[in-house]
């Protein structure tokens, strides 16, 4: 255990040197936020039937999403994960007497935090200062904002299974273009971080329901904002915690059997 | 010119080699590209409009910002990695050559695997058009294609100001994404849906809005004015400036060795 909490420790001091980089990310997403939370106000100042969420809901919930999205999305794919599969050198992690599996994991993890501690903070109070309508709002109760970080706990572990998930499915693919991608890109989608998932159409909010990607933090978010109540997020929460110990077991068993066939490619 | 399209035939020549790769990316590049639409459709299911803009009007806006970015993404690839070619040293070497130095950078790369997204936007386009009910007449069908050749052309201008950039820093600045994703995502919706402040600075700073807004009041018929269905002309202005300030770059310009 303590090897794998070495391994996390010096992910996360690396990850906290780049902080030019965590200015840059800080400087995108509250332009993104800021153009997102403009259509949507413009959407709601026009009208329409059944919209599921409040305005004031979807731009905390926005702005939840642009200041955790380093740590909620699936798109900032692990290169170096990647890259020991592509070029081979995954032959020495091979040789360590560890489990590949939860060193991966750990080291991700780590990755995923320290970059999302750097931008964080700044964006949080910032948006907090803003004013209406276009502020961070408080959570719904004390309860719920208790609720919302187990949630965005277990979710948190969740992105990080299945971002260790993908290089392993390389493993078997060789390639990470094409399917790969592809599965990035869909998982982003259903996990809302593009559009909140009570803006789904109906037939693809029950497809989502089933699979894991909303878990990670379309959950955790509208339990925040309140979107959804905390007597019935007790059944979501369960089977948020189901898929983590689904994907992590999946993610194991998957590694074993493509590396009984990996070939490294020359050395 | 001929240079150029011998150098892109060369580079179409090199990533066919790869077929099968080639064709799964090209195919996912559809699907992620749907993504981006999916989401205007999933919106417009639970509004009426946005600002007096119904779906097809927003779909036909964000075709033609994606058909200029994407125009971009397969034939000035070079430009929008131009950090590479100086990183690696390679600018060096065009510069050694008695040519045009932008074309030069334009021939340094190609990626026809976007050519996916052209194909798409196309559609999209057609797709609206066909939903819109518009009065056709000469000057549409000029507004239109002023539309067209106004959002490749603005891209080329930013790409070509965040190239100049890599001068200075030799890396390749990650704020660009604002100007250029960031600017994409926003003009997919008509400026005008924005605030104020925003809106004066995607017209006068980065003319967005000479793009994809007043000559599409133009076009849909909500202003009649001519000079709106002209507005796109200005932006070929705007591509004056981001030549000279990448001029002026290059003068800086010392090679990182290699």
């Amino acid at each position: 255990m303590k090897a794998y909490y070495t391994y996390f420790k010096l992910k996360f001091i690396t990850g906290l040197q780049y902080r030019s980089a965590a200015w840059a990310g800080i400087s995108t997403q509250f332009f993104f936020g800021f153009v997102y939370i403009m259509v949507y106000i413009a959407f709601y100042e026009s009208g329409g039937k059944n919209i599921p969420m409040t305005l004031s809901e979807t731009i905390t919930y926005l702005w939840l999403n642009q200041a955790l999205l380093a740590l909620v999305n699936q798109f900032t794919r692990d290169e170096e994960l990647f890259k020991m599969v592509r070029e081979g050198t995954i032959s020495y992690e091979l040789a360590r007497p560890k489990n590949l599996y939860f060193m991966w994991f750990f080291k991700v993890l780590g990755q995923k935090l320290a970059a999302v501690t750097l931008r964080f903070f700044p964006l949080i109070i910032v948006t907090s200062l803003l004013p209406e309508p276009y502020g961070l709002g408080l959570p719904v109760s004390f309860i719920g904002f208790i609720v919302f970080l187990l949630s965005l706990t277990i979710g948190s572990l969740l992105v990080t299974a299945l971002t260790v998930l993908y290089p392993i499915v390389t493993l078997a693919t060789m390639s990470e273009k094409g399917i790969v991608n592809l599965m990035i890109t869909i998982a982003d989608i259903l996990s809302g971080i593009v559009v909140p998932i009570p803006f789904f159409p109906l037939f693809l909010q029950k497809i989502s329901s089933v699979l894991p990607f909303q878990y990670i933090s379309d959950l955790p978010f509208r339990i925040y904002v309140g979107n959804i109540q905390i007597n019935s997020c007790i059944l979501p929460i369960i089977i948020q915690f189901i898929w983590l110990i689904l994907l992590i077991v999946i993610g194991n068993l998957l590694m074993k059997k493509n590396l009984k066939r990996v070939v490294v490619q020359g050395g | 010119m001929k240079i150029y399209f011998k150098s892109l035939a060369m580079h179409l020549k090199g990533e066919l080699e790869y077929r099968v790769n080639f064709i799964l990316s090209f195919l996912s590049q559809i699907l992620v590209f749907f993504t981006y639409y999916f989401i205007i459709i999933a919106l417009f299911a639970k509004f009426d409009n946005i600002k007096g803009f119904t779906m097809y009007e927003v779909l036909l806006c964000f075709s033609i910002i994606q058909f200029g970015f994407s125009m971009n993404e397969v034939f000035a690839r070079g430009v929008d990695r131009f950090d590479r070619l100086i990183i690696r040293g390679d600018f060096d070497r065009l510069l050694l050559r008695p040519r045009n130095i932008i074309l030069q950078v334009l021939c340094s790369d190609g990626d026809f695997v976007k050519s996916a997204r052209v194909i798409q936007a196309i559609i999209v386009m057609i797709v609206a058009l066909l939903h819109l009910h518009i009065e056709w007449n000469i000057m549409r069908v000029i507004t239109l294609l002023l539309m067209l050749l106004s959002a490749c052309i603005i891209f080329f201008g930013i790409f070509l100001l965040a190239a100049s950039y890599c001068f200075y820093t030799v890396q390749g600045l990650e704020v660009r994404n604002v100007f250029t994703d960031g600017g994409k995502h926003m003009a997919q919706y008509p400026i005008g849906v924005f605030s104020k402040g925003f809106v004066l600075f995607f017209t006068f700073i980065i003319p967005y809005a000479f793009v994809n807004y007043y000559p599409l009041l133009y076009f849909l018929g909500k202003k009649d004015t001519i000079i709106y269905g002209l507005s796109p002309l200005l932006v070929i202005i705007y591509l004056l400036p981001c030549i000279i300030v990448f001029h002026l770059g290059m003068k800086r310009y010392s090679s990182v060795g290699s």
